[in-house]
């Protein structure tokens, strides 16, 4: 009999937006990774069997609600995902992304049953490899690339005798760690005054829109609230767009650089940007809050462990616009290290705190943008594929909870990649083009200009 | 001693190094390869295993091992 467990935190985050949502749509996560070279398709199954057992997260399931809502999660006794194989090789590698990208749009209706599934695939341009579908709540893109990086390594193993990958940490194990340290209380109330405190510094947050003061204004004059301080979610129409822009390997490295010589994380740089544009299109305002994703894995227990160790915290800093780019940016460091510190908190806790201490309204947010950063590259170090030409490409699973969600990443050209998912309820591609222009100025005026003020940034871009 | 190795033990699970190879000298974020996020996660994990509080004015100052073992030392007594 398979023993149950609850979900962690992380976990909590995505099954509390199924719920709001109505749909597991908003959980979906998947990706295409493929090599262009004549994969032995069936050893490349072989390998993803045996990750199966490796990489356990892959076999969890959920059951049905109690009568409380709660849903617990499990490891089956019998495994039995799907691996399945699909030839797409007679169409444009266009074509091939447009029926993976609907493949995406699937949902994993139902309890006690697989959360994710394996489609082996031909693509066109002799690219062969697989797609993988799944919850969210299994894994997170981090242990994703993890995944893909091990299945290659399995398959080289086999097929041209390189060193048999090292094992990976136990998701059990590493889940009853995570659940008994949520249960330290001792910790619980140390988390709890952190955020508190925030907001008896505070006060109630401030919403800021990138497309300015007026979505506040409506939200005010709709909730007949002059003082309102938050805006309407969208709950109905979740269609996601998304939209790329690559920076080049040289302004990348101007960035990196900076980040080097300053002891400042790329994320903290890319919150500054973030929030000096919510400040420049909303009157010069202050306090500004963003929602950044954290991927919570530190000990190298949890790097290898897989799971969905992603949870994202508000971001909240109030910086006066006399305030010089990099002290800013120490200012935002400042408080990100805060939140590390008190990260194994349940971020819907502070949710709760606020409408308790304010009555927000139902439906209502005080943040418009989200960011996530990706340090880690998908192009895997294999010396045995390093060399060979990698089509990976993660689908969006078509339904937002978010306005706008901005993920960070770096390409294997030494370049990064910011891709907008947005929902086009409320925006469009041109709001979207002139947020990262303006993200693109504001963060290389900074970057060249360390000493100028938020303001004059503001004034010069 | 015993609490040297505890805490040496805590920070071998947030780098490639062992224990018995750490040096007091060592950085964690030049020489360790701690991200802020790493650092940060690691005092939360040494303040619940040695029953401290940091403060952050004193954290800002830790940059090697003994000066992390250092603080844990003053604050032991402190309590």
């Amino acid at each position: 009999m398979s023993t149950k467990y609850s979900l962690t935190a992380a976990q909590k985050l995505h099954y509390r937006w199924m719920q709001q949502y109505k749909t597991q749509q908003v959980s979906g996560l998947s990706a295409v990774a493929s090599l262009k070279t004549d994969l032995d398709i069936s050893l490349l199954k072989k390998c993803i069997e045996m990750e199966l057992e490796r990489y356990r997260c892959l076999q969890v399931q959920f059951t049905k609600p109690d009568k409380n809502g709660e849903i617990y999660q499990y490891i089956p006794e019998k495994r039995n995902i799907p691996i399945s194989f699909k030839d797409l090789s007679e169409m444009s590698l266009s074509e091939a992304d447009d029926i993976m990208q609907r493949w995406a749009y699937q949902t994993f209706d139902g309890d006690d049953i697989p959360m994710c599934e394996f489609t082996l695939v031909k693509l066109p341009d002799n690219y062969n490899g697989f797609f993988i579908h799944i919850d969210h709540r299994l894994m997170d893109s981090c242990a994703l690339v993890i995944m893909i990086n091990d299945i290659m390594s399995l398959y080289t193993h086999y097929r041209f005798g390189s060193d048999f990958p090292g094992a990976l940490f136990d998701y059990e194990t590493e889940l009853i760690n995570d659940i008994k340290k949520s249960a330290n209380e001792k910790r619980f109330m140390k988390d709890q005054k952190f955020w508190n405190d925030l907001l008896d510094k505070y006060g109630e947050p401030l919403y800021s829109d990138i497309q300015g003061v007026s979505v506040l204004e409506d939200a005010r004059k709709k909730h007949k609230n002059k003082n309102l301080r938050c805006a309407d979610i969208e709950r109905e129409n979740l269609f996601v767009a998304v939209k790329d822009y690559a920076l080049d390997s040289a302004s990348s490295k101007t960035l990196m650089d900076f980040c080097l010589n300053h002891q400042l994380s790329m994320t903290n740089l890319l919150l500054l940007g973030i929030r000096t544009y919510l400040s420049k299109v909303n009157d010069g305002q202050e306090d500004i809050t963003i929602e950044n994703f954290i991927s919570r894995r530190s000990t190298k227990d949890e790097w290898t462990s897989g799971g969905s160790r992603t949870i994202m915290f508000p971001c909240r800093t109030v910086i006066h616009p006399e305030t010089d780019f990099l002290s800013g940016a120490y200012e935002v460091q400042a408080m990100q290290n805060r939140i590390y510190m008190h990260s194994n908190y349940d971020p819907a806790l502070i949710w709760d705190e606020i409408k308790k201490r304010y009555g927000t309204p139902e439906d209502t947010t005080y943040v418009s943008c989200y960011l996530t950063y990706q340090p880690l590259p998908v192009k895997p170090e294999n010396p045995y594929i390093k060399e060979i030409p990698m089509h990976t490409k993660w689908f969006a699973n078509g339904a937002a909870t978010k306005k706008m969600y901005l993920t960070v990443s770096h390409t294997p050209d030494g370049g990064m990649n910011f891709s907008y998912h947005y929902q086009t309820a409320a925006l469009c591609e041109k709001d979207i083009e002139i947020f990262n222009y303006y993200l693109m100025r504001i963060i290389f005026r900074g970057v060249e200009q360390p000493n100028l003020t938020i303001a004059d940034i503001i004034g010069m871009v | 001693m015993k609490k040297e190795i505890k805490f040496k033990t805590i920070v071998s699970q947030y780098c490639q190094l062992q224990p018995e190879e750490m040096m007091d000298e060592m950085r964690f974020r030049e020489d360790l390869g701690f991200s802020s996020l790493d650092f940060m996660s690691m005092l939360g994990e040494l303040e619940d295993e040695f029953d401290i509080e940091l403060e952050e004015d004193k954290i800002i100052n830790i940059h090697t091992i003994k000066e992390a073992m250092d603080l844990i030392k003053s604050l032991e007594v402190a309590v």
